[in-house]
């Protein structure tokens, strides 16, 4: 069974412009094996007993386990595996992901794409947790 | 730890050091599940984008060229060819830039990921802020 949570409930999207929803849930289970395939084992991410002493109180999600969603959304729209060719990402981290946070993609077409004719769509993405926090946000280039 | 990859001593620009991943169709399919994909993939062979991100991260790791603590704050990323099961990937870590901002020091990494043919896979630039 799947360690993350993710969700199709938002596939039909509200708008024309936003993208398909989709979901993380982070488990400390995921953190680990994450870790273990990139090879990250930064104590924050894995050494429970030590992050609780940290300024973050706890451990945290490395940041490529909430970004995924973004990912998901964007294939999806395609319809793709993987975003084409010549995509350009642009992204900030805003606040920590940490085990039991469920993150939720909204990725949208800017306004400055809509109604173009030209090859490169625009987004403007970002992710926020259960509560509502922003946990990141960025820009991504879509030539299609 | 190595002066090369430290705030002060920092070889900006230079390549620190290079690997080679070779990805399998069951590493794609381990990840997919990994990261909640529920949807059947179109071609199995194919990888998610973001697999390519892992690659540059493990070669960093191994290497020890991030500071325990350091914590990620933003990145650039450009992604080109897909990843296919039996690609042979090669990437080249470098330290891009340092600064300081607000009283904390950041070091500005890139990697750079390219195939057994020479195209890109991904070229990845991201703020670490270092402890």
């Amino acid at each position: 069974m799947s360690e993350a949570l993710m969700s199709n409930a938002g596939a039909a999207a509200s708008c024309e412009d936003d993208l398909p929803v989709r979901q993380i849930a982070i488990t400390q289970a995921l953190i680990d094996r994450y870790a273990d395939i990139s090879q990250d084992f930064n104590p924050i991410h894995v050494d429970v007993a030590m992050a609780v002493g940290t300024p973050f109180g706890g451990t945290i999600a490395h940041g490529c386990i909430p970004l995924e969603p973004v990912f998901q959304a964007i294939q999806a729209w395609l319809g793709t595996d993987c975003l084409p060719s010549g995509s350009k990402m642009r992204l900030r981290y805003r606040a920590p992901s940490r085990p039991g946070d469920v993150i939720t993609s909204s990725v949208k077409l800017t306004a400055a794409a809509q109604g173009q004719p030209d090859t490169v769509k625009i987004l403007s993405f970002a992710c926020h947790n259960q509560d509502a926090r922003l946990v990141m946000d960025g820009e991504c280039e879509v030539p299609v | 730890m190595n002066p090369d990859f430290c705030y002060d001593t920092a070889r900006l620009g230079e390549v620190l050091c290079e690997g080679i991943a070779e990805v399998t169709r069951e590493e794609i399919s381990d990840f997919r599940t990994l990261m909640g994909y529920t949807d059947p993939p179109k071609d199995p062979t194919v990888a998610p984008t973001s697999i390519g991100l892992i690659f540059g991260l493990r070669l960093g790791w191994e290497h020890a060229i991030f500071p325990p603590g350091v914590i990620r704050t933003g990145d650039e990323d450009e992604f080109g060819v897909p990843v296919r099961a039996g690609d042979t990937l090669r990437t080249q870590f470098s330290i891009a830039n340092k600064f300081k901002a607000k009283g904390r020091r950041f070091m500005n990494y890139e990697m750079r990921t390219l195939n057994q043919r020479q195209e890109l896979v991904c070229s990845i630039r991201f703020v670490g802020m270092i402890p």
